[in-house]
């Protein structure tokens, strides 16, 4: 075998390996939340592994699961029994300055940014279907 | 890396928009000075009135004698002006950071249709690199920075494209994306961009000294 042949067939196998292995990622079921409270959501729903981050928040549920009253956190409670848009309606109210998309855009991008891991650009999220 | 791409998302920002403003800023103090020491009898002439008519007359599609003796590159050098605005302004994706740093929001244009229009903004950029080639009178006035400063605006639109469809090395065509827009923006008053400014100045000069001097039409 000549090496200019054999440097193109590691190539065409290297690329073949590299393409299949993307393929397959791409084709996984992400965890993702549910955008059912959006009207007319203009991305998929974000990926998000519920399960990793119960362990990274070390099973303090309230650390997304917050309670705000008059604009305050409420310490020590939490609020698993609720849809996040029970209290973040679409649009800014007088009762909930937060709307739902900032509200999920701030939980989680903020928290990333705070940690220095985890992604922060919209299509890290918001990956295509 | 979250904390260098929270820097470019956040205070890189402000600085670009700062330099791109301020630039321009001491530019137009710089050039008001320099008629003032040199051609004082300008400001004797200039009128607001004059001056807003020939922007406007300019700004009429085809309506300047010279955009319809060169329709072609008229035509595609005005919409490319228009998109070069109108697309990342009305970007769904630039409205929503805006909405959350600043709780204002505006209409968004639909994504496809920003991503073809996106596609004619680099479509209008490769024209414009072509003509400089072609064209003799001119590519003899064309240097290496003219094509330099058309990859640069080319940059921004095609890492938008890229990361839009996610198709490659989101992570790194997004920062490319973010840093390339403040690139811009920061050059503007450095380059030939800050035409920007001069480009109404000349209407300006050229409306009063044709309309209010010469009583003719300056387009």
């Amino acid at each position: 075998m000549t090496h200019p042949f054999r440097f193109i067939l590691c190539l065409a196998v290297l690329l073949a390996a590299v393409t299949t292995g993307m393929v397959s990622y791409a084709g996984q079921d992400l965890e993702r939340l549910d955008s059912w409270a959006f009207e007319s959501p203009r991305r998929p729903g974000a990926v998000f592994p519920h399960d990793d981050h119960i362990f990274l928040a070390d099973d303090d549920c309230s650390v997304c699961h917050h309670v705000y009253e008059n604009g305050e956190l409420v310490p020590d409670e939490s609020s698993e029994d609720l849809y996040c848009s029970d209290c973040h309606s679409l649009k800014p109210a007088p009762d909930n300055p937060m709307p739902l998309e900032a509200a999920y855009h701030k939980l989680c991008r903020d928290c990333h940014f705070d940690q220095g891991e985890g992604p922060v650009l919209c299509g890290e999220c918001h990956v295509k279907e | 890396m979250n904390s260098f791409i929270a820097f470019i998302m956040g205070p890189m920002v402000w600085i670009s928009f700062i330099i791109f403003l301020g630039g321009l800023t001491i530019k137009l103090v710089g050039i008001l000075k320099a008629v003032r020491q040199k051609e004082p009898y300008i400001y004797s002439y200039v009128t607001l009135k004059h001056s807003l008519r020939s922007i406007g007359a300019w700004m009429i599609p085809f309506f300047p004698r010279s955009a319809r003796m060169s329709p072609v590159y008229y035509g595609i050098s005005y919409l490319f002006h228009v998109l070069l605005f109108l697309v990342p302004l009305f970007l769904a994706s630039h409205i929503v950071l805006i909405n959350e740093a600043f709780q204002i929001s505006w209409p968004a244009l639909n994504d496809q249709v920003a991503d073809w229009l996106t596609l004619g903004v680099i479509a209008a950029l490769i024209f414009f690199a072509v003509r400089r080639v072609m064209v003799p009178e001119v590519k003899f006035l064309t240097g290496a920075m003219d094509y330099v400063l058309i990859l640069l605006v080319m940059l921004p639109f095609l890492t938008g494209f890229l990361a839009y469809h996610q198709w490659i090395a989101y992570r790194w065509i997004t920062v490319i994306h973010i840093l390339s827009g403040e690139l811009v923006l920061i050059i503007i008053p450095f380059s030939r961009f800050s035409h920007m400014l001069t480009a109404p100045l000349t209407r300006a000069y050229m409306g009063s000294e044709f309309g209010h001097v010469r009583q003719a039409k300056d387009w």
